[in-house]
């Protein structure tokens, strides 16, 4: 999703006062790209929702450092990515993932006519995480892997094997 | 024949393909077609349908923001309480040290350290940056505004005190009474997230 939200400058001027309507017009502004980066990146809905609120009382709790220096949205983003890619690590330390990028484990198999939507979510946080950022919102892998405490190498082979497995699915979906 | 991988796929779209890899493409239908494909994902993933969150969360933002604000408040106002109320005893003791007074002062003293403990007490269970309810962060805004509004009036009548004055006595047990509800409310949220 491609997100070219502009808010007016006296608005985040407000909201840097401490206006609680300034804030909540931010909120209303940005809750849904915010919500949507989250929900695609992460596997459980409620998970999104947690981050959702996390992200926005950061947002409400640091306004005034913004300085206006490139845009708001890119700012948000970053803090809910951020925020996303943190219960990833979390979560891959509390669990074994369910699912994995290799081949012929179980879980793979898809069933038919799956769609690209339903095959990317049954990628792993992961590989969601690299496919979603780099694909949609356009981060770089340098950007990805800074984030992710990872190696520009890991982030370019975790896409490759993500998009590998996509086209596998989706092959599956339509011979099936 | 050897075919581009799904990393040299990956590296042809970002301009950053090997040498091999941009003349394998120029001559390979499979490749081309592959190439295509990844394109084709990428255009349906970016326009895949925006998700929107099923519950209104501004009213849990807003909750935590109104009780950090409250919070805030009240510190500063029990800073200047608390100065405010050790000089009136001062002057109280040095003044008329009286049975009646003595009684006071020493009711004073007991809802002082009361208040004292379960600020220290509410210390523990600050949960602030996690996430809570809107139903359990507007119980403590509420109680967090009380004080705050309990405060002010206690640094005025602090202010104008006279010797064995009653009413702060019991605008301090007051205070007592409602850091023993904020107290309970936030163990009780503290237990229910594990801490």
């Amino acid at each position: 999703m491609t997100v070219a939200l502009a808010v007016p400058d006296v608005l985040v001027t407000r909201a840097q006062a401490g206006d609680e309507a300034a804030l909540e017009a931010l909120f209303r502004a940005f809750e849904v790209p915010v919500y949507n980066l989250v929900r695609r990146m992460l596997r459980r809905p409620e998970d999104a929702e947690d981050v959702l609120q996390e992200t926005f009382l950061e947002v409400v709790r640091n306004i005034k450092q913004y300085r206006g220096e490139g845009h708001l949205w890119g700012w948000i983003r970053k803090i809910a990515s951020t925020k996303a890619l943190m219960r990833i690590r979390r979560d891959q330390v509390r669990q074994t993932e369910e699912l994995d990028d290799e081949p012929g484990k179980p879980g793979t198999h898809v069933g038919a006519n799956i769609d690209l939507e339903r095959a990317f979510e049954r990628l792993s946080p992961t590989s969601r995480a690299v496919v979603w950022l780099h694909d949609v919102e356009g981060y770089t892998h340098e950007e990805i892997a800074e984030q992710m405490g990872k190696s520009v190498s890991f982030s370019k082979s975790q896409l490759a094997r993500a998009h590998a497995r996509l086209r596998r699915m989706l092959d599956e979906g339509a011979s099936a | 024949m050897m075919h581009c991988t799904m990393d040299d796929l990956g590296a042809l779209r970002a301009g950053e393909a090997s040498v091999w890899a941009r003349r394998h493409i120029t001559t390979c239908a499979e490749c081309r077609a592959e190439l295509e494909k990844l394109y084709q994902r990428v255009a349906q993933l970016k326009s895949l349908p925006s998700l929107r969150p099923p519950r209104d969360r501004w009213p849990a933002v807003r909750a935590v923001l109104r009780a950090e604000r409250s919070r805030r408040r009240r510190t500063v106002s029990a800073w200047t309480g608390s100065l405010a109320l050790a000089a009136t005893l001062a002057a109280i003791m040095l003044f008329q040290p009286s049975n009646q007074t003595g009684v006071l002062h020493a009711e004073l003293n007991k809802a002082k350290r009361q208040s004292a403990t379960l600020e220290d007490s509410l210390k523990r269970y600050d949960l602030e940056g996690s996430v809570i309810s809107g139903q359990a962060a507007a119980l403590v805004a509420d109680l967090e505004d009380r004080i705050s509004v309990l405060d002010g009036t206690l640094a005025q009548r602090i202010e104008g005190a006279h010797q064995g004055d009653a009413e702060l006595v019991r605008l301090w047990q007051e205070r007592v009474d409602l850091m023993r509800e904020l107290v309970n409310a936030r163990a009780t949220r503290a237990r229910y997230v594990g801490l």
